[in-house]
């Protein structure tokens, strides 16, 4: 009897919770209509993208076939990935494209910020300079520094033989040895700005009082730093660079204008390799289960970026 | 100014005949306008200006003039590496094109060599490609093999199959069905700095006869005087690569199957044969023991050659009879002793038959581009404007405009345009012209397979790039890129 009752409790609980979320909806139409829109536009340009893709990875599609005549295998493009010794090269390439990058941006980002905090005189003009890598086209910037690069003619490679410190110039982007430090180089050059920008925001957060207090309690510069400023920055730091991180995996524009993913794939980093496996091999299949993988990586960056976004929102009290 | 002996130009014309007879192989022996076993400098400028033609006239029995309709079209037009005379007859073509068919609205785009297929790959797949597309001659097959083409020869135009190479025709070609017409057709020659040569101790009026020559000149001027000797081109994705190794593999006697034959079947696998292996070998003997060629090869194309060869910095190179059109048109541009020194350079270019191998095989890229007509289906809003398409391909192949168009860098599909009063013209004022197309008998066209743009931009330039910066040995890149080439025609992932 007890347990039927409950049973019944238990349902009327549920239905009665069903109606509640369905009553507030009700009352929620105008929004969910506002945002009705907006929600179709990402089903079809994010939702089904993304379905498709997946569905792609499971076919191969040859040069002769049109994409309608692919033909299913199951994961073997995932096999054919993962054996393949193309994966493992552009990965590691894609690993220390991201890290250095994202390092050395924010780390040269913070500085500048840091540098440009206390007032001083053309502040302003500094900061409106170290921005410019940022806001130019990476397409011009990219042609820009291939010309610095040039193995035979560039700036850099000009400069030091005519000092006499080389005999001839150095190769940057012709040896499979220097080109991804060297790509690195630039696409640092073009995003600490970013990370410049995000930190002073994020420097201009931080009490001022809080300051003074730790200067009076007898606290050097470095002990303000480290007990008051860098605390404060912990959330936008995080942001910064998972932001970073995500652009730089989903790098494209300055690998492919300069070099092209060679010489000999050495600066081939995962979207340029999608790129040409998709674009130059029509290797749809394949690029779409490479395209997977990336996605699943990128989830995960985002699920943490989103953590880091929501940590800040608690302790702001907003959420 | 041409370099070429009696005896040269006997043997010469042996082997262009033999080349020409072979070339016409494979198609219907009916009458072509110009008579192809007479093909010689001479022989060129002897027909030029002998008969004139009514492009509107013709057309008009294709398509007549007042006929009202809508046209997309892409098509490869102009970039940085052309000269500006070729871009002022490219406005002239669509601005004709306006006034004879003023009832047509033509929404036309260019797009360079590189982006070309990726782009028009791209838009089949969202069945949003234009009406009619002129491709390099690389993709005729790629998209006629998958169905996107529709079935389209000269006849369907006004023309005849005869007025056309018939190695171009080979590209266009697939199952024995044609799926398109030949705009222009080219070979490129041998082009040297004679000032270079004559510095570094060579006969300046002398270009390498073989391929080793090349290799011995280019370290010969490199060590003289610390300048690149030889203009290799190794980067991938780009068409310049294939255009300027390819000779080289096939006059050692090598080839990616046997495309160089008169029959080719493409059967067997042959870029890690010997002879193609040697070829590979002479790159990298510039490229890496000495060191003799620019070290920027692997990311450059021809268009950085330009500069380089202009500024008295590169003494040899392949390219087209346009790059003299373009060594002008930079020389305008510079200023001061540049300009000086920019002059000296021109005044010492020279251009000769691209070398031979070491069995005295001469081989060169038989280039060019082709029009094509789409099916419905994969057109954006499921509808060809047929006659606006067919009117578009008259006049852009008829024998004015496909002289035209081609005036700088290439040279006319139809046959006919080598007749016209403009060849003449062009004769008299391109230097070089004749060199250039006293190549065109020695031509071998691409293999005509959808698998060529992948081989020819991706696995050939790898195969080079692979060896160059020591990835692999000269070996192990030769005997990889075959390896690619045979999971891709069984395939492969």
């Amino acid at each position: 009897m007890t347990i039927v009752s409950g049973k019944v409790e238990a349902r009327r609980t549920l239905q009665s919770a069903r109606s509640d979320v369905l009553r507030k909806m009700w009352e929620h139409r105008a929004d969910y209509a506002y945002v009705l829109p907006a929600i179709a536009v990402m089903l079809i340009v994010i939702a089904y993208p993304i379905y498709y893709t997946i569905e792609l990875s499971f076919f191969n599609t040859p040069p002769g076939l049109q994409l309608r005549d692919k033909i299913f295998v199951g994961f073997n493009n995932y096999t054919a990935i993962l054996t393949s010794g193309v994966f493992w090269q552009v990965t590691f390439n894609t690993l220390i494209w991201t890290v250095a990058s994202t390092f050395f941006s924010f780390v040269l980002g913070f500085a500048a910020a840091l540098a440009l905090h206390r007032d001083f005189i053309g502040r302003g003009v500094l900061r409106a300079i170290l921005i410019i890598p940022w806001v130019i086209s990476a397409v011009a910037a990219s042609y820009i520094w291939k010309w610095i690069y040039h193995s035979d003619f560039g700036i850099i490679g000009a400069v030091l033989v005519e000092l006499g410190w080389a005999s001839r110039p150095p190769n940057f982007i012709d040896s499979v040895s220097t080109v991804l430090p060297s790509l690195i180089v630039v696409n640092i050059w073009r995003e600490f700005p970013f990370a410049m920008i995000m930190m002073t925001a994020g420097l201009q957060t931080v009490p001022e009082q809080l300051l003074r207090a730790a200067k009076v309690d007898g606290a050097n510069a470095w002990q303000r730093f480290w007990h008051v400023t860098f605390p404060h920055l912990r959330n936008v730091s995080t942001v910064t660079i998972l932001l970073l991180a995500v652009a730089n995996f989903n790098s494209f524009i300055i690998p492919w204008i300069m070099t092209g993913g060679g010489p000999s794939n050495a600066s081939h980093i995962w979207i340029t390799h999608i790129y040409e496996l998709a674009f130059g091999r029509q290797r749809w299949g394949v690029a779409s289960a490479y395209s997977v993988l990336l996605f699943i990586i990128l989830m995960t960056l985002g699920y943490f970026y989103v953590r880091a976004l929501s940590g800040n929102e608690r302790k702001d009290g907003s959420a | 100014m041409r370099r070429i002996t009696v005896g040269g130009a006997v043997l010469r014309g042996a082997v262009s005949t033999a080349l020409t007879i072979s070339l016409m192989s494979g198609s219907a022996l009916a009458a072509p306008p110009v008579d192809l076993s007479k093909w010689s400098p001479e022989y060129v400028r002897s027909i030029a200006g002998t008969q004139d033609f009514d492009t509107a006239g013709d057309c008009a029995k294709v398509t007549p003039l007042d006929y009202k309709g809508r046209l997309t079209f892409w098509y490869q037009g102009v970039f940085e590496g052309d000269p500006d005379l070729l871009r002022q007859y490219y406005k002239d073509f669509f601005a004709t094109f306006r006034k004879t068919y003023p009832n047509i609205q033509l929404e036309e785009q260019a797009l360079t060599y590189n982006d070309l297929l990726d782009k028009f790959r791209t838009a089949l797949l969202g069945n949003a490609a234009p009406m009619a597309v002129r491709l390099q001659i690389l993709g005729g097959t790629e998209f006629a093999s998958k169905g996107y083409l529709q079935p389209l020869k000269p006849e369907d135009v006004g023309y005849s199959t005869e007025d056309f190479w018939p190695g171009a025709m080979k590209a266009v070609t697939w199952d024995g069905v044609t799926y398109g017409i030949p705009t222009n057709n080219e070979t490129m020659a041998f082009i040297w700095n004679a000032d270079i040569f004559k510095r570094a101790g060579l006969d300046p009026n002398k270009p390498p006869a073989t391929w080793d020559d090349v290799v011995k000149y280019s370290k010969q001027i490199h060590d003289k005087l610390g300048i690149a000797g030889y203009g290799l081109v190794a980067r991938k994705n780009a068409g310049n690569t294939p255009y300027r190794f390819m000779p080289q593999l096939w006059a050692y006697g090598g080839g990616v199957f046997d495309e160089a034959k008169a029959n080719p079947t493409y059967k067997e696998i042959e870029l890690n044969s010997p002879q193609s292996k040697a070829a590979l070998q002479a790159s990298y003997d510039m490229y890496v023991r000495d060191k003799s060629v620019p070290v920027s090869a692997l990311t450059n194309q021809q268009a950085d050659n330009q500069p380089l060869f202009l500024a008295g910095q590169l003494g040899m190179m392949i390219s087209h009879p346009s790059d003299y059109n373009v060594m002008l048109d930079l020389q305008k541009k510079a200023t001061g002793a540049d300009k000086d020194k920019a002059q000296t350079v021109i005044d010492n270019m020279r251009y000769g038959l691209i070398p031979t191998g070491p069995d005295g095989k001469r081989a060169v890229v038989f280039g060019g581009s082709n029009i094509h007509i789409l099916k419905p289906e994969y057109v954006e809003g499921g509808k060809v404007d047929e006659p606006a398409a067919k009117a578009i391909i008259c006049m852009w192949t008829s024998p004015e405009w496909s002289l035209k168009m081609a005036y700088a860098g290439s040279n006319p599909g139809n046959l006919n345009g080598f007749k016209t009063k403009w060849m003449k013209e062009r004769l008299d004022s391109i230097k070089f012209l004749d060199v250039t197309t006293s190549m065109l008998p020695y031509g071998i066209p691409f293999p005509a397979l959808p698998q060529s743009p992948e081989i020819m931009n991706i696995i050939i330039p790898d195969m080079l790039q692979n060896a160059l910066t020591g990835a692999m040995s000269v070996d192990q890149a030769a005997d990889d890129a075959a390896k690619k080439v045979k999971d891709l025609m069984g395939g492969g992932l």
